[in-house]
């Protein structure tokens, strides 16, 4: 007998009028040549041309442990369990959702059943969008955002009906709320059939393959300047800004290129993580500490650096420079109970400055959150961590995605999570590739900055 | 398949015969009092074997569209009938295989059929109604909108039907059309098998439990602690213990005195993956039970729930359905694989040691 393989299965999710009928019948109509069965919820506006139409009843129900995260697919149990019988077995599956549907549960169905697991996998979660309408239901129901956050495809179709500035906005909105999604435009549903269907968007190294990219961090900090300085006190002064605070860290011995600025970042991240440490104008900035300028008073705020010898720092600071016309001058007086600030005033220049993907503000309230560190993790502890944060926030949390690197393990772990149910399974080996861990969150209301630091609680 | 290598049968199930049908063989069941054998396969094809030698009589291909999905047949085993994922429903008669009658559902699978002891009537589900079906194929009866899917049925009497669905079980008589009783409970039921005098209901459920209830006295109990959803349940014919799958062991729970609440069940553990199918025998308390990894046995049972083997075959694959002979002489198993299997079932006897005599 052979490995079984596992028939694919693709859920089709997006709002009544956002082409999902048009959709499913391109992809029958290209792959005429497989068996496909596609399992509806609701008559489309137009009929679907060929193939096997099964219309279910879209029975949600929880499991008896009331968690709402345990929700399946009754229906597509059933379904599904007599189409698996067939000698002539069909190659891939579709699964349309109401437009109203929350695709939890039908993605959960793949993990919970035993029966229907062994015989199906789940390829991948593809989204249509009304380019011209999904601004306002994003606005109005859950659903809608559900349905955006639960993406591994999201096809931004009608972009006809659309000016370009306006899909770019709506495109980079889409963006903040799921990271983890590729963003296809098309007018009518027409996409590449390969964009959408056997994608093993949940096989994470094939995603990263395609989109290398996909776990690019998004720094808590806007800007860095690298700083070659001589023995001595500077002074770091601030005009209005912005913000009445704004979080800094400085860092020794910073380098100027590309490697030394990504690991100083990294270690940053870290850093950020922490309490941070308020200081008020006349403080001294500690070295390696998270700290928090206090910027309420008006007019110019200054604070102090010491330097013990000639060496090049790093400040990585939460804003740019430029917002708070921040400046960098050397103290001549070796006294510090005086400052003269007209005596011999010359501004530092940076030898070398960094400008970075900074977080967002996010005004909706689902978002994605990535997690990137290098080194091993404490499988017991992380475990610990994840299962805490799955029954506190599973609810709020739609997907989980990434790969950690347990301390002792020579081959890298891949999570995959939908809601609260989630799967950590032994992949390829390491090597001689760095050892990291990239985590990507898409949920509702998460606290990333708490996500981070009790991440970083777990790494060895 | 894994996990376990053919062996020839043991105890009291001996070489009857083999054959072959050409898809996943899905239902089976025994006709003209134990002369004929029918067998139906995913892909629509409806076999009649002779009961004693296995010979092929009849067969039909396609009969419904889209595939097979349920077989009933009718208490007499002149006739059956047959439902599919075309929405149809055929009757035929068992001695040459000719269609006498064709129901049409509408556009929608017909999973479950079933004809009341009586024979009058055929009760069949579509979608969330359920239609009975007089001898002559007029409707006579359909029940409600169901609040989901029906999901299973079973005649307590011949003018009443109990109807399973997410969260209740409902009793209709057919004949008055009123509800007799609606037991509520949230849970997504998957199987359901009333006890023979028709006051107990036991019900699986997709989240490994069995739920019953006793319709005299209103108690209801949830048996968990299943590690899968016992899909298949079967009470033995006087009522007093109820056999549940949902793992690679039967566990037998035991309505004699006060049970089953509060009492161990008995376990019987012999298959090596899950329980697949269930059946007793028409008299007496001989289980049969057929797994995933292809094996069959047959089980003593007590009274307490507590069992011995007193027979063991292997059938080759995953066994979609077990049926007793009507006189309990034979066992049938049919397989995924479209394998059909028919042992005697009778007490092993040292001949060899008379032929000395």
């Amino acid at each position: 007998m052979s490995i079984k393989e596992k028939v694919p299965v693709t859920i089709l999710t997006g709002f009544l009028g956002s082409g999902k009928t048009t959709l499913l019948n391109r992809i029958l109509s290209e792959e005429h040549g497989k068996k496909i069965a596609v399992i509806e919820n609701e008559y489309g506006e137009v009929g679907i041309d060929q193939g096997l139409v099964i219309n279910a009843d879209e029975e949600v129900f929880e499991m008896s442990n009331g968690c709402i995260c345990c929700t399946v697919r009754g229906d597509l149990i059933r379904v599904l369990g007599n189409l698996m019988k067939r000698r002539d077995k069909f190659d891939y599956v579709l699964v349309e959702t109401t437009g109203l549907a929350d695709p939890g549960p039908v993605a959960q169905t793949f993990f919970m059943d035993d029966e229907i697991r062994e015989e199906f996998s789940l390829d991948g979660i593809v989204t249509l969008v009304d380019a011209a309408h999904i601004d306002q239901q994003l606005g109005r129901s859950d659903e809608s955002s559900e349905q955006v956050a639960f993406a591994d495809v999201l096809v931004l179709n009608k972009t006809d009906l659309v000016s370009d500035e306006s899909l770019d906005n709506l495109e980079s909105r889409l963006r903040d709320m799921n990271r983890m999604a590729r963003v296809i435009r098309s007018k009518q549903a027409d996409v590449s059939i390969d964009t959408v269907l056997n994608l093993s968007a949940f096989d994470l190294d094939q995603v990263l393959q395609r989109r290398p990219t996909f776990l690019e961090p998004e720094y808590p900090f806007e800007w860095t300047g690298v700083f070659s300085l001589e023995k001595g006190r500077y002074e770091l002064t601030l005009e209005e800004g912005p913000d009445p605070t704004m979080s800094l860290v400085l860092l020794l011995n910073q380098g100027k290129d590309e490697t030394s600025l990504n690991s100083g970042a990294e270690s940053c991240v870290r850093l950020y993580a922490e309490q941070e440490q308020l200081m008020n104008p006349g403080d001294m900035v500690p070295v390696g500490k998270h700290v928090s300028l206090q910027l309420q008073s008006e007019g110019t705020k200054s604070f102090f650096i010491d330097v013990d010898k000639a060496r090049d720092i790093g400040l990585f600071t939460q804003h740019t420079a430029e917002e708070f016309n921040m400046k960098l001058t050397k103290v001549n007086t070796p006294s510090t109970d005086e400052i003269d600030n007209n005596q011999n005033i010359s501004t530092i220049s940076p030898i070398a400055e960094r400008v970075w993907v900074a977080e967002h503000e996010h005004d909706d309230e689902v978002g994605s959150i990535a997690i990137e560190r290098e080194g091993d993790v404490d499988p017991e502890k992380l475990n610990r961590w994840l299962s805490r944060l799955l029954s506190e926030k599973g609810v709020d949390i739609f997907r989980t995605k990434g790969f950690i690197s347990y301390a002792g393990e020579s081959k890298r772990i891949v999570f995959q999570g939908v809601h609260m149910l989630f799967t950590a399974q032994p992949d390829k080996e390491w090597g001689n590739e760095p050892r990291r861990n990239q985590l990507v969150f898409i949920g509702r209301n998460l606290d990333a900055a708490e996500m981070s630091r009790e991440f970083d609680k777990c790494l060895v | 398949m894994s996990g376990i290598e053919a062996f020839s049968p043991k105890g009291m199930l001996h070489e009857g015969w083999s054959t072959q049908v050409d898809d996943y063989a899905i239902v089976c069941g025994w006709a003209l009092e134990g002369k004929t054998f029918l067998v139906g396969d995913v892909a629509g094809g409806l076999y009649a074997f002779e009961g004693k030698s296995g010979k092929l009589i009849w067969q039909i291909k396609d009969i419904h569209k889209g595939g097979l999905l349920a077989m009933s047949i009718h208490p007499n085993g002149k006739t059956f009938a047959t439902a599919g994922q075309d929405g149809h429903v055929n009757i035929w008669e068992s001695q040459e295989g000719t269609a006498t009658n064709a129901l049409e559902l509408g556009k929608g699978w017909v999973e479950h059929i079933k004809w009341s002891p009586d024979g009058k009537f055929l009760a069949v589900v579509f979608t969330k109604y359920v239609y009975v079906f007089d001898d002559k194929g007029q409707e006579h009866w359909r029940s409600e909108e169901h609040p989901s899917t029906v999901s299973a049925i079973a005649w307590s009497n011949s003018n009443e039907l109990a109807t399973a669905c997410y969260g209740q079980v409902t009793f209709f008589d057919v004949v008055n059309d009123k509800i007799n009783q609606k037991l509520e409970w949230r849970g997504s039921l998957v199987s359901m098998v009333l006890s023979p005098d028709g006051d107990i209901v036991a019900c699986g459920s997709q989240d490994n439990s069995v739920h019953f209830w006793r319709r005299s006295t209103d108690e209801d109990s949830e048996m968990t602690g299943y590690p899968g959803k016992p899909s298949h349940l079967a009470f033995d014919q006087t009522g007093t213990v109820l056999a549940t799958g949902g793992s690679d062991r039967v566990t037998v729970w035991s309505f004699q005195d006060d049970g089953p609440e509060g009492t161990v069940p008995g376990e019987l553990m012999l298959h090596t993956e899950p329980i697949s199918c269930l059946a007793f025998s028409h008299s007496g308390m001989l289980l049969a039970s057929g797994a995933r990894d292809g094996s069959v046995f047959s089980w003593f049972l007590q009274a307490n729930g507590q069992g011995d083997p007193v027979g063991g075959a292997f059938s080759g694959d995953l066994v979609s359905q077990i049926a007793w002979h009507p006189d309990d002489t034979a066992l049938a198993a049919i397989n995924a694989n479209g394998g059909i299997t028919v042992w005697n079932f009778k007490v092993r006897t040292k001949t060899s040691l008379q032929e000395f005599e």
